[in-house]
């Protein structure tokens, strides 16, 4: 009876998708620059991988985990989790995936320059079965799912004794593809276009998806893509300018999604390089005297989220009683009584094609600075050579945008905030040339902390001392936003991670 | 004619080695490659050991020797971002480019020519005014404005045409990929060459009338007018052909301007040619890439130039071509 | 001698400047141009007296007071012309903007019509090599457009004197570019004139009076390319307030802090389908009058001056 049941299922799935097979025109700003899913960590090539692999699991809208590749897990000690993976799937080249597939793919993203720092604690994949593996690391990982979200098992039969990580190369990965995934690549002119139809064969049947053929084009230019857009050319875009979101509302068959990200926007004032910075009633006066809130209603139209700490809003270390803080008064004597009610004059460096708004952000905030007297010398460049004089710490105050890969509060704390140290690779991104050791320890050992309660403690400390010393003047979480037309059904596909499972996507 | 030749390339081997230098140049000025090619999380030490594989620690007087020599060998190095021979994307993109310009050149024939010629019949013509009026309101207006504007007049409110890319192309002798063949390709050239062509029209209608203006003043005109010609004949055979010697030359010089205004009708169209494509180049900081479109670019300046003056030549036998070059 | 020195030398003479003055007048499009352009002239000169704020100090900067639309639609009596999106008001922005616009570009053609004027007359009274070397430079200078030349020029600066000093040196940077960019024009048009003047008897009567070729260049040929030069000029400065736009809409403009009339277009250019027309519509609006009118006068000048058309 079941399978009866089971089969008329299929059946009807089948009529359903050929009755509404569609094809997705849809236009991005960039494309991913390589076909090989290790060969740079960037949200193109994420929202790459997404098409045309699968990962073991993935992230919800609701910030937990559903299965994909793996049916189940569980921990078996501080050190060990075992995966189910899932039987009769098979890669666009024919081949069975097994677990196999999945300790090659660990040994090569172990091996990419990349990925190799999120995958490090992890010491081998043992199989126990071609369904079965036990991941184990080298200490306790509270994060190991999260970094399991990363795993898009790779043909090991397709890439074996070919599978050079090239980067600038030509190497075969670059160029040839064959993964799990709902598409498979049918043509692709870097920069321009990628053509994908709809993987045949692909596992995942009980997925409403019916979209059987898209195509990627890559529109640099926001007023063209939107242009596009409006104009019927293509159904789906993304990113879309704050500023352009009226019109976009404005337009009836047109729908506008957009979701919180949790990507922060925030200046780093350099204490190595200005003492009045060190002292920290003058960066406590910075902090209050910029104003988050009104960046985010006017320069962001409402998009982002005024923002007083790193942690966005579902991680972790968030702290609900730390919150954007405006006072001019309480500023201007803080100022006097570090003794700088005279002010003084500094510079500022801010990259002006990054993030969202980042030059007129950069702007305005020169402008809230000379209500305490602080002179901001600013300059704005393209990113290109932006980070070249970020990693030269060229000015007094830097502006960075950061997103943490794990989603976890303390991946932004080890970049962002500890001591720089070139071997651990920690503090990498600290143009703060603020360094505390205690800190620094606490940020350890919430690296090895499995106990949830003790961990979210350790991270909320953490949370509030950088608050409390004022390391850095964090700006907004900037929105993403999406638009497409009113019959494609994006508002339950996409996420605030930035890439789009577009293999469940129906349009109607 | 050898001579002139061969002077040409002496000359073009100059201005191309001037190019390279120059290219080389800037390319520190555009940022790290490096820094624009990996992910946020990779620690200094991974990056300085990519800087040593891609030889970007060597001298500067090391890496252009190497790069100079290369060229000479006909590599123009790998671009970053396609992993492929510069001088091969470059290639690929240039039917893109050459099909817009030369739309956009068929139009400005098309439309000066006898806009022109009529200007500087019927000076006092309402119509003639009008032209001109119209010809300085277009030199006035500058070409981003004149193409966000029909961006938005045509694909986004009428919604009469597409509003980027080529659209469908047809690969023709197994090179070629071309828009001309197919009605989509063609509708998605309207837009962009349009305003390509309208930034140059209004100084080609004001030289054709110029020109001419004073070529109907010359002695043989009225010679011509004298001995009873019709007028269609004096216009258009005995005027028109003085007319269009000064118009060659200086047709030649824009093709210069044209090549730097495709960047701009690229960029806001997102037309896949060679202006986008060194735009995109630019801000990836793909400096192999950068070098062989100002490579690729000087060659078609030299290329169009010497064409020119043969064509020149051919109008005009009286010009010697020998003392032209340098 | 039948003439004074000074009456050769002066091609426009009173009884012609007469004529073309009141040829002038008669043209109602070329007044009204001149009246325009003289206005903005005045504006741009007394911009510091009549702006309402200093658009330069981030003092007047409120974010509060962002996207204020013109004071017609909001009633809002600060601002006339509204605000842009830092809350700088618009009217003082555009009328600093049209400063520097018109300065870079004026600036430019001088160094153009120097650099030009001095090639022009050594070719084309020298002649031979030197000749033949100027004007080969010329062509293959010609054929570069100015954005071409701007752009690797811009970068080589940058290069020279470091990221930290280009936005202090930006303007003079954008002046030295457009001003090398195009000096061929000049050359050209100087060297032609100078080889029809060369013929003349004048010439040769300076010459056999034993007047240095200096002197004879800049005192006697010189005054004679007048009218071509000063069609020129008008037409030049508005290509190079147009060039200055353009390479500000590409980024190699002038610094945000600082807007010119190109930079404000530019940044205005975001703000098309938003709503807030007026950011990008008022410094466009602007920028095309100005051009508009320069180059009305340029036409003019070009039909009323030049000779071979005088003459009918």
């Amino acid at each position: 009876m079941k399978v009866v049941a089971r089969f008329i299922h299929l059946i009807g799935l089948f009529f359903c998708s050929a009755n509404f097979a569609a094809t997705l025109h849809m236009a991005t700003d960039a494309d991913p620059a390589s076909l090989d899913p290790h060969e740079h960590l960037s949200q193109g090539t994420l929202q790459l991988s997404h098409l045309t692999f699968d990962p073991l699991l993935r992230w919800t809208q609701e910030n937990t985990f559903e299965p994909r590749l793996a049916t189940s897990w569980k921990s078996i000690d501080p050190l060990t989790t075992r995966f189910d993976l899932r039987e009769d799937v098979y890669f666009h080249s024919g081949n069975p995936f097994s677990a196999d597939d999945v300790i090659y793919t660990m040994q090569r993203l172990k091996s990419s320059v990349e990925f190799r720092a999120l995958f490090d604690n992890i010491d081998r994949v043992e199989k126990l079965s071609d369904y079965r593996i036990d991941i184990i690391t080298h200490k306790p990982t509270p994060l190991l799912l999260n970094l399991m979200a990363y795993l898009f098992p790779m043909d090991k039969a397709f890439y074996q004794g070919r599978d050079d990580i090239v980067k600038f190369g030509n190497s075969f990965a670059s160029r040839n593809l064959s993964g799990t995934g709902p598409y498979i690549i049918t043509n692709r002119e870097p920069g321009t276009r990628i053509e994908f139809v709809r993987n045949a064969n692909y596992w995942d049947t009980i997925s409403k998806g019916n979209v059987d053929r898209i195509e990627f084009s890559t529109i640099k230019s926001d007023s063209t893509r939107l242009a596009a857009l409006l104009s019927g050319d293509v159904d789906f875009i993304f990113p879309i300018s704050p500023l352009d979101m009226p019109r976009v509302k404005r337009s009836p068959n047109i729908q506008l999604v957009t979701l919180p990200s949790t990507r922060i926007l925030l200046l780093q004032l350099n204490q190595n390089r200005r003492t009045e910075l060190k002292n920290t009633k003058v960066r406590q006066a910075i902090n209050l005297a910029v104003n988050q809130e009104i960046i985010v209603k006017k320069i962001l139209k409402g998009f982002g989220t005024a923002a007083a700490q790193l942690s966005a809003d579902d991680f972790l270390g968030h702290l609900d009683s730390i919150r954007p803080q405006f006072e001019l008064a309480k500023a201007r004597q803080l100022m006097q009584e570090a003794g700088y009610e005279k002010g003084f004059k500094v510079s500022m460096m801010a990259p002006n094609n990054r993030y969202i708004h980042d030059e007129k952000i950069a702007q305005a905030i020169t402008a809230m600075l000379a209500k305490i007297n602080i002179k901001v010398d600013l300059k704005t460049l393209p990113k290109a050579q932006y980070f070249q004089e970020y990693d030269k710490r060229s000015a007094d105050i830097m502006m960075l945008g950061w997103q943490s890969d794990t989603l976890d509060s303390n991946n932004l704390f080890e970049f962002i905030v500890a001591c720089p140290d070139p071997i651990t690779g920690y503090g990498v991104y600290n143009a703060n040339g603020y360094c505390n050791p205690r800190l620094d320890s606490r940020i350890k050992s919430a690296n090895r902390e499995l106990n949830p309660e003790k961990r979210i403690r350790l991270l909320q400390q953490i949370e509030s001392t950088i608050a409390q010393d004022a390391v850095v003047v964090p700006i907004a979480w900037e929105h993403l936003a999406w638009g497409a037309k009113e019959n494609v059904n994006i508002s339950s596909i996409v996420n605030s991670q930035g890439w789009p499972y577009l293999g469940d996507l129906v349009i109607d | 004619m050898l001579i002139f030749l061969l002077r040409r390339l002496f000359q073009a081997c100059v201005v191309l080695t001037v190019i390279s230098i120059l290219s080389f140049v800037i390319q520190d000025s555009l940022g790290d490659p490096v820094r624009q090619m990996v992910g946020q999380s990779i620690s200094p030490v991974e990056i300085e050991k990519i800087r040593e594989e891609q030889g970007l620690n060597d001298t500067k007087f090391e890496q252009y020797t190497r790069y100079a020599s290369n060229v000479l060998q006909g590599d123009f190095g790998h671009s970053y971002f396609y992993k492929e021979p510069a001088l091969d994307v470059i290639l690929k993109k240039l039917p893109a480019t050459f099909e817009l310009a030369f739309s956009a050149i068929v139009i400005i024939i098309l439309v000066s020519v006898p806009c022109g010629i009529y200007a500087a019949i019927r000076p006092k013509n309402i119509l003639a005014k009008f032209l001109m009026f119209s010809s300085t309101i277009g030199l006035s207006v500058p070409i981003f404005i004149v193409g966000i504007f029909l961006l938005y007049t045509f694909s986004i409110e009428l919604q009469w045409t597409p509003s980027f890319g080529r659209g469908d192309t047809v690969l023709v002798l197994g090179i070629w990929e071309t828009g001309f063949l197919t009605l989509d390709g063609l509708s998605h050239l309207i837009l962009p060459s349009l305003s390509l062509a309208i930034a140059l029209l209004p100084m080609f209608v004001r030289l054709i009338r110029s020109e001419m203006l004073e070529v109907l003043h010359s002695e043989y005109v009225k010679y011509a007018w004298a001995k009873g010609l019709s007028p269609a004949r004096i216009y258009f055979v005995h005027a028109l052909k003085n007319t269009m010697l000064p118009i060659i030359t200086i047709g030649g010089i824009q093709v210069g301007t044209l090549v730097a205004y495709t960047i701009l009708t690229e960029t806001i169209f997102q037309w896949p040619g060679m202006g986008s494509l060194f735009l995109d180049a630019v801000n990836r900081v793909d400096s192999p890439l950068i070098s062989a479109y100002l490579m690729v670019v000087g060659a078609i300046f030299v290329i169009s130039n010497t064409l020119v003056d043969l064509i020149y030549g051919y109008i005009n036998p009286t010009v010697r071509l020998a003392s032209h070059g340098l | 001698m039948k003439y004074s020195v000074k009456e050769m030398s002066l091609p426009i003479s009173k009884q012609r400047f007469k004529h073309i003055w009141n040829g002038f007048l008669s043209d109602k499009l070329a007044v009204l141009s001149l009246v325009i352009f003289i206005f903005y002239c005045v504006v741009a000169l007394a911009a510091p007296l009549i702006a309402p704020f200093d658009p330069y100090d981030p003092q007047f900067m409120d974010l509060e007071n962002s996207e204020i639309p013109p004071y017609w639609i909001s009633g809002d009596d600060r601002f006339l012309l509204g605000t842009d999106a830092q809350g700088r008001d618009l009217l003082s922005t555009i009328l600093y903007g049209t400063r520097l616009s018109l300065s870079i570009g004026l600036l430019a053609v001088i160094i153009q019509a120097g650099l030009g004027i001095f090639i022009g007359l050594t070719a084309g009274y020298a002649g031979g090599k030197l000749d033949n070397f100027f004007m080969r430079c010329a062509d293959i200078q010609l054929s570069f457009s100015t954005m071409m030349i701007a752009i690797v020029f811009l970068a080589i600066f940058q290069t020279l004197f470091g990221s930290d000093y280009y936005q202090q040196l930006a303007m003079l940077m954008l002046i030295l570019v457009i001003g090398l960019a195009e000096w061929p024009l000049f050359a050209r048009t100087i060297r032609a004139s100078v080889l029809a003047e060369k013929q003349k008897e004048y010439v040769d009567a300076a010459r056999i009076m034993g007047i240095g070729p200096m002197r004879i260049m800049f005192k006697h040929i010189l005054p004679n390319t007048m009218s071509p030069l000063l069609v020129i000029f008008t037409i030049q400065i508005a290509n190079a307030i147009v060039a200055e736009a353009a390479l500000s809409f590409l980024g190699l403009g002038m610094p945000v802090s600082e807007p010119s009339l190109g930079s404000l277009i530019s940044i205005g250019f975001s703000y098309v389908f938003s709503g807030a027309w007026w950011i990008c519509i008022i410094p466009s609006a602007t920028l095309i009058l100005l051009i508009l009118v320069m180059n009305l006068l340029g036409d003019w000048l070009r039909d009323h001056l030049n000779p071979k058309i005088y003459k009918d």
